[in-house]
This record gives C-alpha cells, sequence and structure tokens, in this order.
C-alpha cells in the first residue's frame, strides 16, 4: 500500500500535464486575475439563476420534466464536479508524500504513507468545513420536490452566489473590524430581551391570554426592543407596560449605537474600499502604468500628454499630495511603492506593466526599482536618477530605462547653440511630431514579413528609411542589416518616415496582408 | 564654421557639462558667476576667460563687452537670479540669442515674458522623454541623448563644400549605406531654409553649402566625413 501511495505520487510529480492542468483549474477557480475565471463565473450564475427560478415557477405551476431533469441532474452534477475541484486544488498531497519518502530516506526509516496523507486530509477537511464549502456541498442535492423540506437546499444555491458577490464580503469585512463593539451590543442584546420577555413571563403568564410560553415572551420583548411592535402580544398589567417602557427606551439607544458604530467601521474603511477599487480596475488591463510620487514630473507628465494616457495609477504617500491629486482628477491611491506589499497587490502575470519612479530621491527611487524587480523581473522600470553617478546603482538594481532629467536638459541647450538646425529637425522625428517620425514596428509571427529576407522588402517603395532590427536585449542593435538578415518574430524594426506611409506599410505586411 | 562666443551664465549644476559639451563641439566659451566658488571651479577647469561679476549690476555686464552676435546662456543655480538675468540681458543686449533654463513650471513662463529666445523645461523635456521611452522605448534608448557622449547611434550633419565628392550627387541615388550611415535629410539652401526628410520622396542634386544629416554610428560619420575631406585634399 506504501509503495502504491509512493509510485501514484512520483508519477503525479513528474508529470508537468498533471501540473499545468492543476494550475489551470485553480487558476480559473480562484485567482482573479485569470481572464478565463469570468467565463466560469458566469456560467455558474446562470445555474444558479436558472435552477431558483425554476424553484419560484413551481410553487404555483407544474413544472416540466425537462426542467426537473435540468434541475436535478444538470446543475448537480455541475455544482458536484465544482465542488471536486475546489477540493482538489485546494491543497497539494504529492509534495507531502514526496518530502516525507525524501526524509525517511535520509533518516534511513521505512516509509510510512499515513503520515503524509492525515495530514492532507486534515488541509482537505479544513477547506471542508469553511462556510463556503459546506454552501457549496449543501448546493448540490436537488430540491427533491415530493418532500417539501429538502426545497430548502435550493436556498443554498441562493447562498452560492454569495461568492460572486464582492460586496458581501467587503461588508462583513468591514463589519468584522468592529467585531468587538458588535459583540458587546448583541451580548447587551440578548441580557435586555431575556431579562424583559422572564420578567413578562412571570408577570403576565396568568393574566394575558396571548402568553403562553417563555418564548412568546421573549418574541415580544424583542419586537418590542426593536421597536417593530407588531402588537400581536401586547402587556395587559401596569408592571408589564412599565417593563415595556423601559426596554423600549433601552432598544432606541441601542439601535443608535449599532447605527453609529456600523457607521463609523464604514467611514473608516471608505478610503480603503475606493482604492481597492482603483486597483481592481486597473489590474483588468493588459497593459498599464504605475506612477510613483506626485511631484512636478508627474504633473508635466500628464500636462505633455496629447491623447491622454488612459491606463495609469498614481502611487502617493504623501496624504496632501494624494489629496492634491485626487483634486486634479487623477487615479491616485495612498501607498508606499517601496513596499513589496503595494506592488505585489497589482497584476503581475497577466499584464505589462510600467512603473515609472518619478520621485526626487535617488534612495527611494532605488528602493522602488529593487522591489518591483523582486515583485517580478516582468514589470518594465523606468527610473529618474538626479545624476551620472546614480545610472550605476540603477542598472544594478535592474532598471530598463534611466532618466536623467538635467543631462537631458543640458544637451538640449548644447544641441540648440552647437546644431541649431538639426536640433529642431531630430527633435522632430523624436517627438513624433514633425512630418517624418521614428517608428517601432514589432514582427509577430503571423506577420507577412515575419521569415522574410531583408532584401525582399522594398521600404524605399514606401518611402521609408529603414535604420535597424532590435532583437531583444542580449543582442546587439542591428544598424543597417546585411540583405540576407531574416526577420525574426519579435523583432523590432525601426523605420523612420511619414506617419502615413508608416501606417500604409503596417497595413500591408502585417498580419497576413494583401 | 563657429564664429561666435557663448557666454554662458552661471557654472553650476547645469552650467558645467554644458560649458564641457559646447567647448567640445568647438564653441568658444566664456564663463560668468556671481559666485566665487563657482568661477574657481571654472578656471580649474580650463576655462581661461571667466569672470566673476555681480549680475544683478547691469554696469557690470555691459563691461563684458557682448557683441550682438554671441550667444547668451543663461543656468544660473539660483531660479530667481536666473529670470532676473534674463531680463537685464533682454533689455540690454536685444539682438543676442537668448537661452534660458527652467527647473520649474512656474519658472517657464517667467523667463517667456522676461524675454529668453528659447527656454528648455526641465521638467518638460523629460516628461516628453519619458512618454516617447514609453511609445518607443527601442529608439529611445538608441538615440538617448543623441548628441551626447554616451550613444550607440547618433546624428550628425555634413556641410557638402566646393570640391567635395558628394556634390553634385542625387541624393536618392547615392548609396550612403556603403558607408554604413544613413541620410535622414538636407538643407538645401536653393529651397530655402528648411529641413528637407530623405522620406519625402524628393529626389535632390547636392550642391555645395547644403548641408546633410547623417545617421549611423560615430566610427562610421567619422569616417565618412574624413571621406569627404579626403576628396577635398586630392582636388
Amino acid at each position: 500500500m506504501n509503495q502504491w501511495v509512493l509510485k501514484i505520487a512520483l508519477i503525479l510529480f513528474r508529470s508537468n500535464r498533471y501540473k499545468a492542468a492543476k494550475s489551470f483549474v485553480r487558476g480559473i477557480l480562484n485567482d482573479t486575475s485569470n481572464p478565463y475565471k469570468k467565463y466560469v463565473d458566469l456560467s455558474i450564475i446562470f445555474l444558479i439563476m436558472t435552477s431558483i427560478a425554476i424553484l419560484v415557477y413551481q410553487v404555483k405551476h407544474p413544472v416540466p420534466a425537462w426542467a426537473d431533469c435540468y434541475d436535478i441532474y444538470v446543475v448537480s452534477a455541475i455544482f458536484l464536479v465544482e465542488y471536486l475541484l475546489r477540493v482538489w486544488v485546494h491543497s497539494d498531497i504529492t509534495p507531502l508524500v514526496i518530502e516525507e519518502y525524501r526524509q525517511s530516506e535520509f533518516l534511513g526509516k521505512t516509509f510510512h504513507a499515513a503520515k503524509p496523507l492525515k495530514h492532507a486530509a486534515k488541509q482537505k477537511m479544513e477547506y471542508m468545513l469553511s462556510p463556503s464549502a459546506i454552501i457549496d456541498l449543501l448546493a448540490i442535492f436537488p430540491a427533491y420536490r415530493p418532500l417539501r423540506i429538502l426545497r430548502i437546499f435550493v436556498l443554498f444555491r441562493v447562498f452560492k452566489l454569495l461568492r460572486y458577490a464582492k460586496n458581501i464580503s467587503q461588508f462583513t469585512h468591514v463589519l468584522s473590524s468592529k467585531r468587538f463593539e458588535l459583540l458587546t451590543l448583541l451580548f447587551l442584546l440578548c441580557f435586555v430581551v431575556v431579562t424583559a420577555g422572564v420578567a413578562l413571563y412571570v408577570i403576565e403568564e396568568q393574566v394575558n391570554p396571548d402568553i403562553e410560553s417563555l418564548f412568546d415572551a421573549v418574541y415580544w420583548a424583542l419586537v418590542t426592543i426593536s421597536t417593530v411592535g407588531y402588537g400581536d402580544i401586547s402587556p395587559v398589567t401596569d408592571a408589564g407596560r412599565s417593563i415595556s417602557m423601559v426596554i423600549i427606551i433601552s432598544g432606541i439607544a441601542m439601535i443608535s449605537f449599532a447605527t453609529s458604530v456600523i457607521v463609523s467601521a464604514f467611514s473608516e474603511k471608505l478610503v480603503e474600499l475606493k482604492e481597492d477599487r482603483i486597483v481592481e480596475k486597473i489590474n483588468k488591463n493588459k497593459q498599464f502604468v504605475i506612477i510613483c510620487g506626485y511631484g512636478q514630473m508627474t504633473k508635466m507628465f500628464f500636462a505633455q500628454n496629447d491623447d491622454r494616457l488612459q491606463n495609469y495609477i498614481i502611487l502617493e504617500k504623501n496624504p496632501l499630495k494624494v489629496h492634491e491629486a485626487q483634486k486634479d482628477g487623477f487615479d491616485v491611491i495612498q501607498e508606499d511603492a517601496s513596499r513589496y506589499k503595494t506592488l505585489s497587490r497589482f497584476n503581475v502575470m497577466h499584464s505589462k506593466i510600467t512603473l515609472l519612479c518619478l520621485t526626487r530621491n535617488d534612495i527611494e527611487n532605488i528602493y522602488i526599482t529593487l522591489n518591483a524587480k523582486s515583485v517580478s523581473p516582468k514589470i518594465d522600470v523606468i527610473a529618474r536618477a538626479s545624476s551620472r553617478e546614480m545610472v550605476k546603482k540603477f542598472e544594478r538594481a535592474g532598471a530598463d530605462h534611466i532618466l536623467l532629467p538635467t543631462e537631458v536638459a543640458d544637451t538640449m541647450i548644447r544641441t540648440a547653440i552647437s546644431h541649431p538646425r538639426m536640433y529642431k529637425a531630430v527633435h522632430a522625428i523624436l517627438a513624433g511630431k514633425g512630418i517624418a517620425r521614428i517608428d517601432e514596428i514589432r514582427v509577430l509571427e503571423q506577420d507577412m514579413i515575419c521569415q522574410k529576407r531583408v532584401d525582399e522588402i522594398d521600404f524605399k517603395s514606401f518611402r521609408l528609411l529603414f535604420i535597424g532590427i532590435y532583437r531583444g536585449k542580449d543582442h546587439p542593435f542591428m544598424f543597417i542589416p546585411s540583405k540576407d538578415e531574416i526577420f525574426q518574430q519579435e523583432d523590432v524594426l525601426l523605420v523612420m518616415g511619414q506617419e502615413a506611409s508608416i501606417e500604409y506599410f503596417k497595413d500591408l505586411y502585417q498580419r497576413g496582408g494583401r | 564654421m563657429i564664429d561666435s562666443r557663448v557666454f554662458l551664465f552661471g557654472y553650476g549644476n547645469h552650467g558645467k557639462p554644458i560649458a564641457r559639451g559646447l567647448s567640445e563641439d568647438g564653441f568658444y566659451v566664456v564663463i560668468v558667476e556671481s559666485d566665487e566658488k563657482n568661477s574657481q571651479q571654472a578656471k580649474e577647469d580650463g576655462f581661461e576667460e571667466t569672470y566673476l561679476v555681480d549680475v544683478t549690476n547691469d554696469e557690470h555686464l555691459i563691461k563684458l563687452n557682448i557683441t550682438p552676435k554671441d550667444q547668451l546662456v543663461c543656468v544660473m543655480d539660483d531660479e530667481h537670479l536666473n529670470v532676473f538675468l534674463t531680463l537685464s540681458l533682454r533689455s540690454l543686449f536685444e539682438t543676442c540669442t537668448l537661452l534660458s533654463i527652467s527647473d520649474s513650471i512656474h519658472t517657464t513662463q517667467k523667463l517667456k515674458m522676461a524675454g529668453a529666445d528659447k527656454v528648455i523645461d526641465l521638467y518638460e523635456v523629460s516628461a516628453n522623454r519619458i512618454h516617447s521611452i514609453l511609445k518607443r522605448p527601442v529608439t529611445t534608448k538608441l538615440l538617448e541623448g543623441f548628441v551626447g557622449d554616451r550613444r550607440e547611434i547618433s546624428f550628425k550633419e555634413f556641410v557638402i563644400s566646393e570640391d567635395s565628392l558628394l556634390r553634385g550627387v542625387m541624393s536618392d541615388e547615392y548609396r550612403f549605406e556603403q558607408h554604413g550611415v544613413l541620410l535622414v535629410g538636407m538643407i538645401d539652401q536653393e529651397l530655402g531654409n528648411n529641413f528637407i526628410f530623405a522620406t519625402a520622396g524628393v529626389n535632390h542634386k547636392l550642391d555645395a553649402g547644403d548641408m546633410i544629416v547623417c545617421l549611423g554610428s560615430e566610427e562610421n560619420l567619422n569616417a565618412f566625413e574624413n571621406f569627404i575631406t579626403q576628396t577635398k585634399k586630392r582636388g
């Protein structure tokens, strides 16, 4: 038996397919940044909705057989599969078994599968006992119609929707931050209700025909204290009415207290909720820019932007500046970009992120750069440095681009004096504002141009100047490449020309063309 | 080619690299400073004509002997002083070209009002640079500081002389590639002093006095320049 477990574990451990499948399932079920999760969620919500609709319909009408069939077999089966998958991806068993095996090998003990399996079972059990898992489990049971009581299981399908209602989880999260106050209040409420109920029961049980048991009295007390007051039970003696007066007043006090606790909890969390929204919104984009610091540079960055940058988020830790940015109408959150937690909130797996470190402080910029690179090396970092001496450090930290504002300006002055005419022309090319511009054309796999030889493409007929090929960081830039160089996938071609020519070229040669 | 002097006001954060760059480009640089330490530094760095004057005093400025051909560059470390100096220089020397550097958004406007012909706004140029990094990362990296010292590929201008080999050549037909350079554009005196891009589709005959701008590695550009001058010697 031990050997069998080990064998299976080893096979699974070595299988890349198994791992890929598991991480795929995990992605579509649990990872909010996964692009496919949306569709899984939507179909589950659809199943729930239809199953509830059938239940509501059948209260007054007979249900057609196919609907019954659908409800009992299709929905339940899918929910069962979903439940099993959730249990499956919650934790991994194979690494535990392998680890145990390695340890026993190392210590020269005989291998027993029982220990890791027990541990794994415990982990699975933990998941199965969590509220959402219990709801999922109960939602599998179909509404067996002849037994009316079993219809209650459909209600669990309604609860299943809670998983998709983010607001509810935020609500409970906010309330749980005031757990102490709310629990105190609840305890107080129980105390008053029970005391008043017992008192009324003792005083009026004999005289009041409506009160037959202690439950009636406690029910009356709760209806009264909540200021609902159905009036189905009401005190008839003076003593009973006195009790009512007291609990009505204490009820008002308690309700206002509870309201204020909940309101204050929300107002405390409001900023955080808002920021979560901004982060969530930005994470949905395939490509976005994170800007650290809201200073002069950032303001100028936005001011210089003709076609307003859409996907950006500003991180600023100074509350005053955050406020200023909000007033200027920018998406900003108050966060410290040098903290690991801050940057890992962003969708580093599925989005192409560019980070701009634009604070005045070199030390901070370096720190942010390092932080970004440690969160994910895929993040592109453009960092601002104050002087040439800093560049080495930024390079070591992994910055992809280093911007030296003073040097840029100094060079600009120097060129303006020494090559005034060329300065204008070259500037127009670089800024892409003049009649000619340099553009970058990325070669994709399906493009016509891919795998073509350089001299097969007549750039001149497009009125384009072909400058060279950039083939990633590891290759030097190919300036005026030789005639028999082949265009490869992911190459970036640098061409100069008028915008119309470049667009025409792209139209013809990209995506199959012709 | 260069017959004018450059008066550089200020030898601080910006002044130093600019002075070095300009003298590399073959300009005669005159440094004017109001700070003793900075002017001392300038002298140590080899700028012989360095004046230590009170730049707020008009008489001192007049004594500098500035001619209308000279170019004035204001890069004082103190923003306020820089604006004041721009204003005084403009009122004293109306015909000189006047350049100023601005360290903040608010100063740019003031410098323009003070009469600077061109204001380089540190933040504006940097912000533009960021945009071009975002839009065209490869190009920007390649041409970063296209006249700086650390580029892989850069631009260079050449003037076609009377006896140059290129004289009389049609711009579209000459194979610049054989020298490892690309023709980006030219300034033709016949067609006014406008810059014509090579991609505009104009096949033009190069005459003496025309200026062409080429793109290439430093090595190739220098070789190309030698190629032109060599021909001149032979001829």
